[in-house]
């Protein structure tokens, strides 16, 4: 079998949502010497840019997102340790669910989209205090944060956390994205983000913008 | 037409019959006691309680609770041992937890939990056990006093779970990491084998809350389309509802059922449902359907709407414009109650900016009126 039936077959198993087709399909693929980043550039994100298409058409929908993501963890799982190396990252993401909320579906989806698209993404979990992610800002020198909340509640903690990376000289290094069911557009604009992402496909089309306009700059 | 009280008024436009004004209320759970809600309350908003019609017990389990310590956080561990293994969740608890209303903490905001009951497939034969050996029996005290602290306050509603499917998406399995996704993908006999377990045991209960001396049977169902797919509702909600609905109809009752996310993407099959009252529906930005489009697309439901909390947070001029906006859309006003809000505390501040607009609503709302009362609350 040559490499583009193995690309095909890792797509597909994906697309399918099919657990033990992925990871049969990546053991085949390795085992035929098909290079590890390319089953990962050319079949995975392929696949998963599929599901995204479907999920766009309103024929696929979150759940097939979590398990298409899920699937593709499958993959990785068998490929991961032949890719000598390492993998390059397109960016860098720090993300979290800020202080007092647990909620950690669409951050969880955004981070496994985002991992799917080659960022390297620092996930800091759930119920993150400002300090924290500015913390983690200053180590990681993340090309993005996100920031995630469910509750009307605890929005404001997503303002306070642009305070902490303004007192800290942060903010200006980094783009600032935020996303969750309650958020509006002028709240986002009113604490400073750059962006409210409208779901998570087109929150990670919009760090995919940012870092390429990084990289056209640079 | 003749003044109405305000258990009438939610009542009548619940049958959808004719009201003097358009009923706005605030629920019990979520409600400050104090001066702003007194004198919100003097300018005709109504109090709606939840109580439950009867009370459950656990044979053959043996539940234990216990304090335990993870990563520095005080967590308790709820623990169910039965004769076919055993399960646990864990949960963090706010301070205030079980002392503000409905078992809230004192932000009003229900314990968090940490580990679900079901974490692998194993546990559901365990969960299965549990919900087997789950018995209901008719308690009516609870409805019956609260229907005498209120009078013509407001409307005692009886309180039911979430349906068997949601049970397990969002209490017992949970979407944390996607997990209920998941499991639903690999695990899914036995995923449909315990939401048909749960379904088999709530029939008793239903049967209780139909006899019981309530009007309205609300199920906390908490839908929202993103997490709900169409298809799973179809197959898994919508005959759940048919079943509720069938007990409940046959008893005079109505059924309500909460549905405070994103039902865009589920509107024509909600209007395929039994169910009466489409409660808690909150319009955009939290919601997805305006509320003008929701009652154009369910002619034969009600809606008690629920004040988007992310418009309180932007403030008491916020707050008016945009309940003027939703009131632009549903002219003449029938078929709608509004909830002064179905998630958090209200400020005082909001409290006072709501009522100064739903107080002059009298039905038919007309946009001239609606221009009359933006004119009088304008700042």
């Amino acid at each position: 079998m040559g490499a583009e039936k193995h690309l095909t077959a890792l797509k597909d198993a994906v697309v399918r949502l099919d657990f033990e087709g992925a990871a049969k399909a990546a053991k085949e693929a390795m085992a035929a010497g098909v290079d590890a980043n390319l089953a990962i550039n050319e079949g995975l994100v392929p696949g998963m840019a599929a599901v995204g298409e479907k999920y766009e058409k309103g024929e696929y929908f979150l759940s097939e997102l979590v398990v298409a993501a899920e699937v593709m963890k499958e993959s990785l799982n068998v490929i991961m340790p032949y890719a000598k190396g390492g993998l390059g990252a397109r960016g860098k993401v720090v993300i979290a669910t800020v202080e007092g909320d647990m909620h950690d579906l669409g951050k969880n989806i955004v981070t496994s989209l985002l991992k799917a698209n080659s960022f390297d993404v620092i996930d800091l979990g759930v119920s993150v205090p400002p300090q924290k992610i500015a913390d983690a800002v200053r180590e990681h020198k993340p090309d993005v944060v996100g920031m995630s909340a469910l509750l009307s509640i605890t929005m404001p903690k997503m303002g306070e956390t642009i305070e902490a990376l303004k007192r800290t000289g942060l903010r200006d290094s980094v783009k600032i994205i935020v996303g969750g069911a309650a958020l509006v557009p002028e709240f986002a604009l009113r604490i400073g983000a750059d962006h409210k992402a409208a779901n998570a496909l087109e929150g990670v089309k919009k760090c995919i913008e940012w870092v390429s306009q990084k990289e056209r700059r640079s | 037409m003749a003044e109405m009280t305000r258990r009438q008024r939610i009542m009548k436009a619940s049958l959808k019959q004719k009201t003097d004004k358009l009923p706005f209320f605030h629920w019990w759970r979520h409600s400050q006691i104090g001066w702003a809600e007194r004198e919100c309350r003097n300018r005709g908003m109504g109090m709606n309680y939840e109580r439950p019609s009867s009370v459950s017990s656990l044979k053959g389990v043996d539940v234990t609770e216990k304090q335990i310590y993870v990563n520095g956080q005080k967590i308790y561990r709820r623990i169910y041992e039965t004769p076919v293994g055993s399960v646990y969740y864990d949960e963090m608890r706010e301070p205030g937890t079980f002392q503000w209303h409905g078992d809230r903490s004192w932000t009003d905001v229900t314990p968090w939990q940490t580990e679900r009951l079901i974490k692998g497939p194993d546990d559901y034969k365990v969960v299965k056990y549990l919900v087997e050996h789950t018995e209901y029996q008719p308690y009516y005290f609870p409805v019956e006093q609260a229907k005498d602290w209120l009078g013509e306050e407001g409307l005692v509603c009886e309180m039911h779970p979430h349906s068997p499917m949601q049970m397990l998406m969002i209490d017992w399995v949970g979407s944390e990491h996607g997990r209920f996704f998941i499991h639903y993908a690999k695990y899914r006999d036995v995923v449909e084998d315990l939401y048909q377990a749960i379904s088999r045991s709530r029939e008793p209960m239903y049967e209780i809350a139909a006899k019981s001396p309530i009007d309205v049977v609300l199920g906390g169902d908490n839908v929202d389309g993103v997490l709900v797919n169409p298809r799973l509702f179809e197959k898994y909600f919508m005959p759940e509802y048919e079943k509720m609905a069938k007990v409940l109809h046959a008893h005079g009752k109505l059924l309500a059922v909460h549905m405070d996310g994103r039902v865009g993407v589920l509107k024509d099959l909600i209007a395929k449902t039994p169910i009466d009252i489409i409660e808690g529906l909150h319009p955009p930005p939290v919601g997805d359907l305006p509320i003008g489009e929701a009652l154009k697309a369910w002619p034969d439901k009600v809606i008690w709407m629920g004040f988007p909390g992310s418009i309180y947070v932007m403030g008491p001029e916020e707050t008016k414009k945009h309940m003027l906006g939703v009131l632009r859309e549903v002219i003449p006003g029938e078929r709608l109650c509004v909830a002064m809000s179905t998630e958090n505390i209200v400020s005082n501040e909001n409290l006072l900016a709501m009522t100064s607009v739903l107080e002059k609503c009298d039905l038919p709302l007309t946009p001239k009126q609606i221009d009359k009362i933006e004119k009088s609350v304008r700042k």
